[in-house]
């Protein structure tokens, strides 16, 4: 069993259990042992806007943690996943600023080398597990499940600082659905963004974006809709109610993690993959996995 | 230290002024021959459709130097980082890290910083966290904490007095 450090950032551990809960399951399953390190803190991209330097150094100290235990990262969220890439990536090839943030890290002893890589929930089972590995493991094949897929903008954009799926046509959840017998269909608003960034400051516009990616989905028909960021979850699931009334929509749509839907199909117990905390109605999907 | 510290118009943010100042001027000379204003950007920009966003103007005002007009302008905080722009430009220049600069500059210069990201901050210095752990409901309307469904501790930073420190000085020393 490969071991990896897992990287849990702010949503997915104070709120978005689901997430947790289902990765902690589903990833040992598959052979990937998860090792808790102490001392972790805000990647800090949520703060890029108010200080750029600050989500750098913070981004730098939370990869020092990692090799100071001389582990990689499994990192769940996208957005901590853009951060630490984009710190590695600056520090990597930029002596003058490694030396400048480094200076910030040296008061709590630590040291940022660049030895630790960077693994997102989805490159991990797509290219580390493999899809054939997967293939093996379902027990309830989920046979013409029409789903939606949500990648979440930071997983694919800016591929410039690289990224684990493409960014024009990201296919990696959807070969995943695919090996536990799901069919993912591509639809025009796959790319879209959730708005979710903007409830720090425009919550009412937030809830916009969400509804009005959702509305489509649900007029074409979809019978789920998988994402993989706590960020574009919270919008989508735990607030999808109030999305649907900010743009005059009735929704309905079962909303669920890519760990949720892998652990039905293994035959996980619903309550190991923390489902009674979606407040989507999932329901609706009749999977049969209790 | 405190939130005020960190935002003020006090002496030791000169620097940190003088820093963002540096970098968009940077990025003034390096978008000041490329961008032709195709409108490519503005296209896409999931702000646009909804907030009236329009990054190619963004870029335009940066040529001309009217870097002022837009730290003073709400219009910049409406981005909702999703790069589109960054990843599209056929000419390479990215929008949205023209916008971080700009609202970066409007925080040293002590403008109110708008809505939720005060408490942000705040938290993060605190407990090194965007938020505290919350308890959350089920579908079947229980109430649960962390522990409730299983989860382990949380990690995160074990000395905050410590790691409160670091995060002052990245806000007031020489950067």
């Amino acid at each position: 069993m490969k071991k990896y450090g897992l990287y849990p950032g702010c949503v997915m551990p104070t709120e978005q259990y689901a997430l947790e809960k289902s990765i902690r399951e589903v990833l040992p399953y598959l052979d990937i042992e998860i090792v808790d390190l102490k001392g972790f803190s805000c990647c800090g991209e949520p703060l890029k806007s108010v200080n750029q330097m600050m989500t750098l150094t913070l981004s730098a100290r939370n990869l020092a943690i990692a090799e100071k235990e001389g582990l990689d990262l499994l990192v769940p969220c996208p957005m901590c996943h853009l951060a630490l890439s984009d710190c590695k990536r600056i520090l990597d090839t930029d002596p003058a600023m490694n030396q400048k943030i480094n200076k910030f890290l040296e008061d709590e002893g630590l040291k940022y080398t660049g030895k630790s890589s960077i693994y997102h929930t989805v490159e991990m089972l797509h290219n580390i597990v493999g899809i054939e590995k997967i293939k093996e493991k379902v027990k309830k094949p989920l046979i013409e499940l029409k789903v939606a897929t949500h990648y979440g903008c930071h997983l694919f954009r800016p591929s410039e600082v690289g990224r684990p799926v493409d960014s024009e046509n990201p296919q990696e959840i959807e070969n995943i659905l695919k090996a536990i017998g799901a069919n993912p269909i591509d639809y025009p608003e796959k790319l879209e963004c959730c708005g979710g960034l903007l409830n720090a400051n425009l919550p009412e516009s937030a809830l916009t974006k969400t509804g009005q990616k959702l509305q489509k989905v649900q007029e074409q028909g979809f019978d789920v809709f998988i994402d993989v960021c706590p960020w574009c979850h919270r919008q989508y699931d735990s607030k999808q109610k109030k999305a649907g009334e900010t743009v005059a929509a009735k929704l309905e749509m079962p909303v669920l993690y890519l760990t949720q839907l892998l652990g039905l199909s293994f035959g996980i117990s619903e309550e190991k993959i923390g489902l009674n905390l979606n407040l989507s109605p999932v329901d609706k999907l009749k999977l049969g996995g209790k | 230290m405190s939130i005020t510290d960190l935002t003020s118009m006090g002496e030791p943010q000169t620097e940190l002024r003088k820093e963002i100042n540096d970098r968009l001027c940077k990025l003034q000379d390096e978008i000041s021959d490329y961008c032709y204003q195709c409108g490519k950007c503005t296209s896409g920009c999931e702000a646009h459709k909804l907030l009236e966003l329009e990054p190619h103007k963004i870029v335009a005002l940066l040529k001309r130097g009217l870097i002022d007009e837009m730290v003073n302008s709400d219009v910049i905080w409406t981005c909702m980082s999703c790069f589109k722009c960054r990843e599209r430009c056929p000419q390479k220049i990215a929008p949205v890290e023209i916008l971080f600069a700009l609202k970066n500059m409007a925080v040293a210069s002590g403008k109110q910083i708008p809505g939720n990201y005060t408490a942000l901050l705040q938290s993060v210095l605190s407990i090194g966290l965007l938020q505290d752990i919350k308890s959350v409901t089920t579908r079947d309307n229980k109430t649960l904490n962390r522990s409730d469904i299983g989860l382990p501790d949380i990690s995160k930073p074990t000395d905050p007095t410590k790691f409160q420190m670091m995060i002052s000085k990245i806000a007031i020393e020489k950067v």
